[in-house]
């Protein structure tokens, strides 16, 4: 990844009326990196994608784009290309029209524009669909002159606004899939907004999640799922959602139900952590479901409702003291009150403080 | 945007000074020129104008002519809201809740009239209406009925001339009408079917108060325009008679700025219909929240 | 609900539809009856002998060419005229931001509310003082501009998608040609109907013109057709009849092709 700065956003506020969208937002993204941003809807997510397109004024901050700011006269000269949702499209323009007009208001030669057209819509395999009006293609096709569109104006930016949500859940792999072969070919620089987190892991080098106007973490979608800052982002992230629990630390041990959960008593020494509560982070499929008891550690449950998805089965199990947990399997032998125990994969356990949110051991070194 | 801002602020001053210029010359200067004139006695020609005061104001509500105008173009209120607003109401409610089919071609019918001249509706309604020889009479005579002569009576014309401006304005205010009650939800209207709610019940406390901005637009364009459309009639077939009768306060008006000359008297009871249509549009903003606030 | 109580609204709607259209119908079928055929039968839709006398009278008595030209190049001043300047404002309410905009909105919305006594009496002595009574110059000249333009044409950009107008930024088109470009063609339908509204309203003028047409030759069909009544004493009503039927020809059919697109445009005109 190379070390120069397509987009730099300092101390960034924008508010509308008295809310505040966007609070003292700081942000670098690299060239040629494909960024998503991911959060909640309300978020805040989209407003700093227009406010980083020019669409919006931030109240307060400074926006680089190539280290220059987009205040001063340079910004023209940058070239972005957005995609929204809706796409966007000329209605009145067939696809070439669309392609081509930007380029033609800029007065680039005929010739060229030619070249550069017949490039790209052979790439995007919409050669025989270059005399059609918007309004006769599918969703895909539409999302692909979009696309399209930032590809001849030879944009370094790429800003996408939720593009793949107006396109049926079938053919939306495959639109994701061109816009990734998009990027792995020329590598644009893109923010890609989503809410969707299955678009935002299989895309981004980083992912951002944002919340209330503020990036709780932005990191590899590895260190999102695995290594989250904080409980909002372990509960944000992953389907079906972590199992928040309220343990309690005694004499430098985790304890939950009665159990001590972590048996390498070194992790809690390291923290210096003697007593107090504690949410513990449990992913899921990081609990194991058995008929006998795996370890000391082993919680006997009671299986309360079993989900099956084909793929794997989602069981919510009842432990003694009333609390539920949910937990994934794929060997479909449980039924409804079955007693069994279910084991938690230690050292996949996560700790958070009951105050702050925080992730107990989250170190950047990770 | 941001380096072109004043680029930007040339070009707006280029889109909207036709319109501006227009509507400085042709609207806000005469409506102060008008206000001038209400002060002064004038006859529309003469060179000098004699200050009077306010005498034109008070002559509005002194003058026994002048009262007789106001009275009647209260009771062209009336009669333009029950014909006007309430008729069209009551029909576009028939045709959007109570039948099933056929709300499009009623619309297009309904429309015609208001695309033609009152000038020729006037005519129609003098030939239809005439007591003597016109096919409302003869046809009245077969049943051994007579036609009244309504031109003899300022009651009567008013309310002739009110059914022919309710025979163009109907369907303008029945289409604006019909489209406040087809943005109602229809899944509003399906769930009160499904609980079994009458509808009468259903109209008065769900689709009147969801319709209300509006039918309160349509309302006081009935009075705005209603008062203005009447004019063409009163010109064309009684000429505000009998003795003042059927006049208005817009026809009086013109009788006094153009036919009688007396500038002063015209300007301020044209000041007093402004007033009037102001706190109409006032209050069309006090309850159509935002309607007009869309593009501040 | 029961179907009797249907078929008795869809009565009473089509006894609606017949009283609003009926006077029109006898309207033209008068204008092809003689004097006497008239008189006799004048609740006869069908002409027992179609003629064509009313016409050819009319054509000696009036001008009826100069008539229909005046009237027709009066509508289309004042056509344009709404169009250029409504579109214009229209697209610098809805696309740019100023100071003083709000004001200026406001102020345009309220001229609908003035009635024409108020202005009639200065814009009377403005256009003779310029020398354009008895033209179609004079009378097109106030109404060359209008709030009710502003607001049919900002509730058809009304309907055009953010993103759109977005995309045309992000791409840095220039103003005049996103104008030119995309918001015209896409609000198209809206701009031919919204123009046949105005004309057949300015066709169908009367109150203005009356003061500034004084001449005959210069009247247009509305004036012609009271100049008419008022002459004739409304003895010869088919003679007036054919007046009328062409005085409607015009609207009628622009009704007629562009209707679908006209009651569009008056419906949005109210949602707001």
């Amino acid at each position: 990844m190379s070390a120069r700065q397509a987009i730099q956003l300092n101390n960034v506020t924008k508010k509308f009326k008295k809310t505040t969208v966007i609070d003292e937002m700081n942000l670098q993204i690299n060239e040629g990196e494909f960024l998503v941003l991911l959060g909640p809807s309300g978020c805040g997510k989209s407003t700093m994608l227009r406010l980083i397109a020019g669409l919006e004024k931030a109240n307060s901050g400074e926006i680089l784009i190539n280290g220059q700011d987009i205040k001063q006269d340079s910004y023209f000269a940058n070239n972005f290309a957005m995609v929204f949702q809706d796409y966007a499209l000329y209605p009145n323009m067939t696809v070439y029209q669309n392609l081509e007009y930007a380029l033609k208001v800029h007065k680039v030669p005929k010739r060229e524009r030619q070249t550069r057209l017949n490039k790209v819509l052979n790439m995007l395999n919409l050669t025989a669909y270059q005399d059609r009006l918007p309004g006769q293609l599918s969703g895909g096709q539409k999302q692909r002159v979009a696309l399209g569109r930032g590809m001849v104006k030879k944009s370094n930016i790429f800003l996408l606004d939720e593009p793949l949500s107006n396109i049926d859940v079938q053919l939306r792999e495959k639109a994701r899939d061109e816009i990734k072969s998009m990027h792995d070919t020329s590598h644009q620089t893109i923010v890609y907004v989503t809410h969707d987190q299955l678009e935002a892991m299989s895309l981004g080098d980083r992912i951002a999640i944002m919340n209330n106007g503020v990036i709780q973490m932005i990191d590899t979608p590895n260190n999102i799922y695995n290594n989250p800052i904080n409980l909002f982002v372990a509960e944000f992230v992953g389907v079906p959602q972590i199992n928040t629990l309220t343990g309690e630390i005694i004499d430098g041990q985790v304890y939950f139900a009665g159990y001590s959960l972590i048996a390498d008593y070194s992790r809690l020494n390291k923290l210096g952590l003697i007593s107090g509560n504690i949410y513990i982070g449990i992913r899921p499929e990081n609990i194991h479901v058995s008929e006998q008891p795996q370890n000391a550690a082993s919680i006997p449950v009671i299986v309360d409702k079993i989900v099956d998805y084909g793929r794997y089965q989602e069981l919510m199990l009842i432990i003694a003291n009333g609390q539920l947990i949910k937990a994934t399997t794929t060997n479909n032998q449980f039924v409804i009150e079955d007693n069994v125990y279910a084991t938690l994969v230690d050292k996949k356990i996560l700790l958070f403080n009951q105050q702050t949110k925080q992730n107990i051991e989250y170190s950047l070194e990770n | 945007m941001h380096n072109n801002d004043h680029k930007r602020k040339l070009l707006v001053t280029v889109y909207l000074l036709p319109t501006v210029a227009i509507l400085f010359i042709f609207m806000v200067i005469p409506i102060i020129y008008t206000f001038y004139l209400s002060f002064f006695d004038w006859n529309l020609i003469a060179p000098t104008k004699k200050f009077v005061g306010l005498e034109n104001y008070i002559t509005i509500f002194t003058d026994s002519v002048n009262r007789k105008v106001l009275l009647n173009t209260v009771f062209y209120i009336v009669l333009l809201l029950a014909l006007n607003f309430i008729l069209p109401y009551f029909i576009a409610i028939v045709v959007q809740f109570f039948i099933g089919k056929m709300k499009g071609p009623y619309k297009v019918i309904f429309f015609i009239p208001s695309i033609f001249s009152l000038v020729v509706g006037a005519m129609l309604f003098s030939w239809i209406m005439n007591p003597v020889s016109g096919p409302l009479a003869i046809v009245m005579k077969m049943v051994g009925f007579s036609l009244p002569n309504w031109t003899n009576s300022g009651g009567m014309a008013i309310v002739i001339i009110c059914l022919i401006t309710n025979w163009k304005v109907f369907g303008y205010n029945f289409v604006l009408l019909l489209t406040g009650l087809g943005a109602i939800p229809k899944n509003l209207i399906d769930a009160t079917k499904i609980d079994r709610i009458p509808k009468w019940r259903v109209i008065w406390n769900i689709v009147l108060p969801l319709n209300k901005s509006i039918a309160l637009y349509v309302l006081i364009l009935t009075i705005v325009q209603g008062l203005q459309f009447v004019f063409t009639p009163i010109s064309v077939i009684t000429q505000g008679g009998p003795y003042y009768g059927s006049s208005n306060i817009l026809y009086h008006t013109y009788l006094n700025a153009f036919v009688l000359y007396k500038t002063g008297n015209a300007s301020a009871l044209a000041m007093l219909t402004f007033i009037i249509f102001l706190v109409l549009l006032y209050a069309e903003m006090k309850f159509v929240e935002g309607k007009s606030n869309n593009y501040a | 609900m029961p179907k009797s109580k249907i078929s008795a609204w869809h009565l009473l709607l089509m006894l609606l539809s017949l009283m609003l259209l009926l006077p029109v119908v006898f309207m033209i079928s008068n204008s092809f009856k003689t004097l006497q055929d008239s008189y006799h039968s004048m609740l006869q839709i069908m002409p027992s002998r179609i003629t064509l006398v009313n016409y050819q009278t009319l054509a000696k008595q009036v001008h009826l060419l100069t008539i229909i030209w005046n009237t027709f190049f009066m509508a289309t001043l004042v056509t344009l005229g709404k169009i250029i300047t409504g579109l214009l404002s229209a697209y610098a309410f809805k696309y740019f931001s100023f100071t003083g905009k709000k004001w200026l909105y406001l102020i345009f919305v309220s001229t609908i509310f003035v009635p024409f006594t108020v202005v009639m009496i200065p814009n009377y002595l403005v256009i003779s003082k310029i020398n354009l009574l008895n033209t179609a110059f004079g009378v097109a000249l106030p109404q060359l501009a209008d709030a009710t333009g502003i607001m049919l044409f900002l509730s058809a950009m009304d309907k055009i998608p953010v993103s759109l107008t977005e995309t045309l930024q992000v791409d840095r088109i220039p103003a005049h040609k996103a104008l030119r470009d995309v918001i015209m063609p896409i609000i198209r339908p809206s701009i031919i109907s919204i123009g046949a509204i105005f004309f057949i309203n300015s066709w169908n003028e009367y109150v203005w013109p009356t003061l500034i047409l004084k001449d005959k030759n210069s009247f247009t069909l509305p004036l012609a057709l009271q100049n008419y009544i008022s002459n004739e004493g409304g003895t010869n009503f088919p003679l007036a009849m054919a007046l009328s039927t062409i005085t409607i020809m015009v609207p009628l059919l622009i009704y007629l092709v562009f209707q679908r697109y006209i009651l569009n445009s008056i419906s949005s005109s109210g949602l707001k």
